[in-house]
């Protein structure tokens, strides 16, 4: 009987905190990208045929769908880790995708059998040198960290 | 058509043994093969407890460990046009599953076409099968919403008709500024040789063996706006033809199955709202008189709303309908007709969740539902009708880590 009230007490608690959040939910508006964070570019191996992308080609090249370059150079993505400020604004600002809708795309893929993850790297610097060295790399940085070692993909 | 099968159901097996090659490889393989072979796996424990009814073991006033997940994949780029794949999984769920070790999937996929607006090929092998927004990935608590997904659409008890299926699949994909369509076309033949299949066809297990024809298996996938919509429809054909076995009451019947789901979803920021909608078609002829003939029309839908309200933390809402005939909604006909309970012919499930990710790699789950009716409960775990009740609460814990 104790064990009943007990279960009937922890529903009772997640039903109103899960109310309380639904009531936040419809309360809020849809949140929109803020403009003050710094511009990010992608960036791309220094001998990669293309100089400008459109914007839907960008994101399936980072949802792991796209896995050739025009000329049929094999696509190799880097990433920073999901919670390194620099993904969220390059996420939202240049592909216009919510860094956690990327990682569901990628682990639906990963466990259908269908892709691969990208490469994660742990820093700018880390990213520069991995995509100044490896044929058909694509990447991000901000655009103040761009050097003359890559080359910056324009989006269409 | 036999011939196309029989070289269907081998696939797989190749595609295993290659991937157990690679495996065996490992170290040096992904070296050689510079960094494209990749290992993940996931391991996922549940506890579920209920105030009556069993779901997913002997939970009834105890509580049920008998929930369990656990799997490892490979992955082998060959070249950027074919992938090798495959995936051992264990999955303990009560009567229903004893957790022994299958080949979830094994395939070879090859992306024979490819521009920068879109993509398309072909994938052979043992396939996850296309079936609404989250099947490809059921047993992967990572990529679900909720410790079970909803039970309407994604039966526990009749997993093996949907889970995945021997054959090949046609694919193609346009990325477009209006956002990304994506169309898929499988015939595979899906496992039916195991008790947990023929105990949720007929609800005992009978002498014989249920034989699938090839299952055709469309969806359609629309994503804008960088997935901020996902709309998806599914259309599913089951052709189950009984072969009667020794001193078989039954006769050689046949099943036919054929779910239409219609999936929406709306992904902001920190929110996102989901829907499905299934209509599904059922048949049963020619078993003779100890499984009569019956036609109907099951419905199932959910809506679920699920809120991030701190970085690692997030809640969810959902209610999910069953209805194993729409004619006979209350279940009040099949009562009078069977003396089996009216509230065994569908289930209406408040669900509560609330998700805790302690790092990227390792989440903890609780979740409690509310139900009405008994339509989505297992037979194995429930073995004496009388003893099912029309109202029963369900709390779930569960902890996930991936790798």
């Amino acid at each position: 009987m104790d064990e009943h009230l007990a279960i009937k007490f922890v529903g009772f608690l997640v039903r109103a905190v899960a109310l309380y959040a639904l009531s936040l939910v419809l309360l809020s508006a849809n949140g929109k990208a803020q403009s003050a964070e710094p511009s990010m570019v992608a960036i791309a191996f220094p001998a990669t045929s293309e100089e400008a992308v459109a914007r839907a080609s960008l994101r399936a090249i980072f949802g792991m769908l796209l896995q050739k370059w025009p000329g049929d150079t094999p696509v190799k993505v880097f990433v920073l880790r999901d919670d390194a400020p620099d993904h969220a604004t390059f996420s939202k600002t240049v592909l216009q995708v919510f860094p956690h809708q990327l990682r569901m795309a990628w682990d639906r893929q990963v466990f259908s059998g269908q892709g691969q993850y990208p490469e994660q790297v742990g820093s700018a610097q880390e990213m520069l040198a991995r995509v100044a060295t490896t044929p058909g790399a694509i990447g991000y940085v901000k655009a103040s960290e761009v050097t003359q070692n890559v080359r910056v993909l324009k989006v269409r | 058509m036999y011939v196309f099968s029989r070289f269907a159901s081998l696939l797989p097996r190749i595609a295993l043994l290659a991937g157990s090659f690679i495996s065996a490889l490992s170290a040096s393989a992904a070296d050689l093969a510079g960094g494209d072979l990749k290992v993940h796996g996931f391991i996922s424990q549940g506890l579920v407890h209920t105030t009556d009814n069993n779901f997913l073991g002997q939970s009834d006033d105890q509580i049920s460990r008998d929930f369990r997940e656990i799997g490892i994949n490979a992955s082998w780029r060959l070249v950027p046009d074919i992938q090798l794949s495959a995936e051992l999984l264990s999955h303990r769920a009560g009567g229903t599953d004893d957790g022994s070790v299958r080949v979830d999937y094994g395939l070879v996929d090859w992306n024979a076409f490819s521009s920068e607006n879109g993509r398309a090929g072909l994938r052979v092998g043992r396939l996850k099968t296309a079936y609404g927004l989250y099947n490809k990935t059921r047993d992967v608590t990572f990529t679900r919403p909720s410790i079970i997904l909803p039970q309407s659409i994604y039966f526990e008890r009749t997993r093996n008709l949907t889970v995945s299926a021997d054959g090949a699949e046609l694919y193609a994909e346009r990325y477009g500024e209006a956002g990304s369509l994506t169309a898929s076309f499988a015939l595979g033949k899906p496992k039916t040789k195991t008790e947990a299949a023929k105990v949720a066809l007929f609800l005992s297990s009978p002498p014989g063996e249920l034989e699938p024809r090839l299952a055709p298996d469309l969806q359609l996938l629309y994503e804008g706006a960088g997935n901020r919509y996902r709309l998806a429809f599914t259309a599913l054909q089951l052709d189950l033809s009984y072969r009667p076995g020794a001193a078989d009451r039954l006769r050689a019947g046949r099943f036919r199955l054929t779910p239409l789901i219609f999936s929406g979803q709306y992904n902001a920021e920190r929110w996102s709202l989901t829907g499905e909608y299934a209509i599904r078609r059922t048949s049963v002829s020619n078993f003779g008189p100890y499984f009569p003939d019956s036609h109907a029309v099951g419905q199932s839908y959910y809506l679920q709303a699920s809120y991030q309200f701190a970085p690692q933390w997030e809640v969810l809402l959902r209610y999910d309908a069953f209805y194993a005939d729409m004619r006979d909604r209350s279940g009040k006909a099949f009562a009078a007709a069977t003396r089996q309970p009216a509230f065994s012919r569908f289930a209406r499930d408040w669900t509560a969740g609330i998700r805790f990710d302690v790092t990227p790699e390792f989440m903890l789950r609780a979740e409690y539902h509310h139900v009405t009716g008994t339509g989505f409960l297992a037979a194995q775990d429930n073995p004496d009708v009388r003893a099912l009740r029309r109202q029963w609460d369900m709390l779930m814990l569960l902890a996930s880590f991936r790798f």
